[in-house]
């Protein structure tokens, strides 16, 4: 069966170059979604069976960081993995996005091998 | 200068992983208030132990240039998906910069990106700062990439 993963950036630009990245990585998604923000991306896996999650960190109304959170807190979706990526990759940060459940981080700039290395073992 | 190579570190880093256009770093200076012409500034402020703002300038026909690089697809003037890209290129280069200057991420907050263009405009942050600036050569023309930071006192 396959496999469906959603991109939440605010960034329309960056959505596409993670779905080109994605591709370039040899990665094979049936479907690719996007959000714009955690509040859009909530409402996305809602209506839809998601494998795993691509998300930026810096975004407007809801960030990287609260979606991690309101995620948490709903048993439907709990348990999709989400891959955190962004230019906000400081430990700090990284930790506390861990704390509510992220999987991973990418940097950007990233390569499409940096997101495979990433990306492979949750699909 | 630590600040001028952190910037050449960043912006080269950037070109040669996602945007796959060859840069070559000029010599380092500072920038004054001088107007900027028919051009495009990506912008993101920074906040918390380190204040300031970092900024890129490119000429029109760069900023398309590197849209295109970016996108893949071909950009006939200063559009959203221009705005946009200029707005992301900015924002990956903040968080660069901020990965350099602040390792854990803790210490220095970045804004949104944002992205201004016009004929003739300047792009100023705030009294008392020092403004490191390095030209960066593209295919025969000049974008600029800088880093204005608040000084104390």
């Amino acid at each position: 069966m396959g496999k469906t993963v959603l991109i939440v950036d605010d960034s329309n630009t960056m959505r596409k170059i993670v779905t080109r990245a994605l591709r370039q990585a040899g990665i094979d998604f049936d479907e690719i979604l996007e959000a714009g923000d955690g509040q859009e991306a909530l409402a996305v896996l809602a209506d839809n069976k998601i494998d795993v999650v691509l998300s930026d960190i810096n975004m407007p109304n809801m960030n990287g960081l609260e979606f991690l959170k309101a995620k948490a807190e709903n048993p439907a979706i709990k348990d999709i993995p989400v891959v955190m990526i962004s230019t906000e990759t400081g430990a700090d940060i990284i930790d506390e996005a861990k704390s509510y459940g992220a999987k991973g981080a990418v940097k950007k700039p990233f390569t499409p091998e940096l997101i495979n290395e990433v990306l492979g073992p949750l699909i | 200068m630590l600040h001028t190579k952190i910037i050449i570190d960043s912006t080269q880093e950037i070109f040669s992983t996602m945007i796959m256009l060859e840069i070559t770093p000029g010599e380092p200076f500072t920038r004054g208030k001088e107007m900027l012409t028919n051009s495009i500034s990506g912008l993101v402020g920074l906040a918390g132990t380190t204040k300031g703002m970092l900024a890129i300038h490119l000429p029109n026909q760069v900023a398309k240039l590197i849209t295109t690089a970016f996108l893949g697809l071909e950009v006939e003037e200063i559009d959203e998906d221009v705005r946009d890209a200029i707005g992301e290129l900015a924002n990956m280069l903040a968080g660069s910069i901020k990965s350099a200057l602040d390792p854990k991420g803790s210490d220095i907050k970045l804004s949104m990106p944002s992205a201004v263009h016009g004929e003739e405009y300047s792009v100023n942050c705030l009294a008392n700062t020092q403004s490191f600036t390095v030209p960066f050569d593209l295919d025969g023309k000049t974008f600029l990439v800088e880093l204005q930071l608040h000084m104390e006192g």
